[in-house]
């Protein structure tokens, strides 16, 4: 049985990221060996941020990108996602969703959240960024999109937008999943 | 923030170099070697109200980054669908970007 993995974008193009938030140059090569090692398909979502946004937007939260037009663009962006999560899962196809936990967009367990957030952030510190449980707004609307085939799709987050992130920790969860999914299967 | 890492160099790739068949060149290793970010094109057998959304949001993507000051190129893919639709999308939208040297 096949794995199919939907990418958060960045992870195979951290030049989407906001501006100063990049961990790599590009390819995060260590998920990309860990897919290539599990044999697994790839598929990488559209970026919500990069194209409403730009290069240059910094460090958000929720409650600035949380406006009708940018969820109707993060709704716009997930409908054809969903449908090839749709056609994929018909073929008998494992699917797990990765996205980045910390992100106001692509959170998974854990997004950005702060109303007095705003305009250019004055605290440099990572450690201010507002994390607090929950999913991003394009996740939102991609798991909305997915009613009814939701318990077939398995989400995990990376947490590159995290001030503590370890890499290989984020690996040994993302891998967990994978090894789990497929024990699952059968 | 903790300063940043990106390569400002983008390469728009089909669905092939994302997953390629057993035996072929590892382009997307190649390119992750070389610091290159990557744009991947939707597959070529989906239909084609799944891939023109997903093209054209590929193209709103690269005019973000065109416009952000990034370099852009594209993997000559031959006669890949997806790559012609997104070619085509970009040059209606006024911009171009060059194979990959």
């Amino acid at each position: 049985m096949k794995t199919v993995c939907y990418l958060a974008h960045c992870l195979l193009n951290a030049n989407a990221k906001v501006d100063e938030g990049a961990r790599c140059a590009g390819v995060c090569s260590p998920v990309l060996a860990l897919l290539r090692d599990r044999d697994c398909t790839i598929r990488q979502m559209p970026c919500p941020e990069l194209a409403f946004g730009g290069t240059h937007r910094f460090w958000a939260v929720r409650e600035q990108y949380d406006t009708p037009v940018y969820r109707a663009h993060c709704r716009r962006l997930a409908e054809p996602v969903a449908a090839q999560i749709r056609a994929d899962l018909a073929t008998g196809a494992r699917v797990i969703l990765v996205g980045i936990d910390g992100s106001p967009s692509m959170g998974v367990q854990l997004t950005a959240a702060d109303a007095d957030w705003g305009g250019r952030p004055d605290k440099p510190r990572d450690e201010d960024y507002p994390v607090t449980l929950g999913a991003g707004l394009f996740t939102e609307a991609l798991l909305d999109l997915l009613s009814g085939v939701l318990l077939d799709v398995r989400v995990v987050g990376i947490g590159q937008d995290l001030f503590d992130y370890d890499e290989r920790a984020e690996l040994a969860k993302l891998r967990a999943t994978l090894d789990d999914e497929v024990r699952r299967a059968g | 923030m903790r300063g940043d890492a990106r390569s400002g160099r983008v390469v728009v790739v089909p669905d092939v170099v994302v997953n390629p068949p057993e035996g072929a060149r590892d382009w997307l290793g190649d390119l992750a070697m070389s610091g290159w970010g990557v744009l991947a094109l939707p597959p070529a057998y989906l239909p084609a109200e799944v891939t023109h959304p997903l093209v054209a949001a590929a193209v709103d993507q690269v005019i973000a980054l065109l416009d952000g000051g990034y370099e852009v190129a594209l993997l000559p893919a031959g006669n890949d669908p997806g790559m012609r639709r997104f070619v085509a999308a970009l040059a209606a939208s006024g911009r171009t970007v060059a194979d990959l040297a």
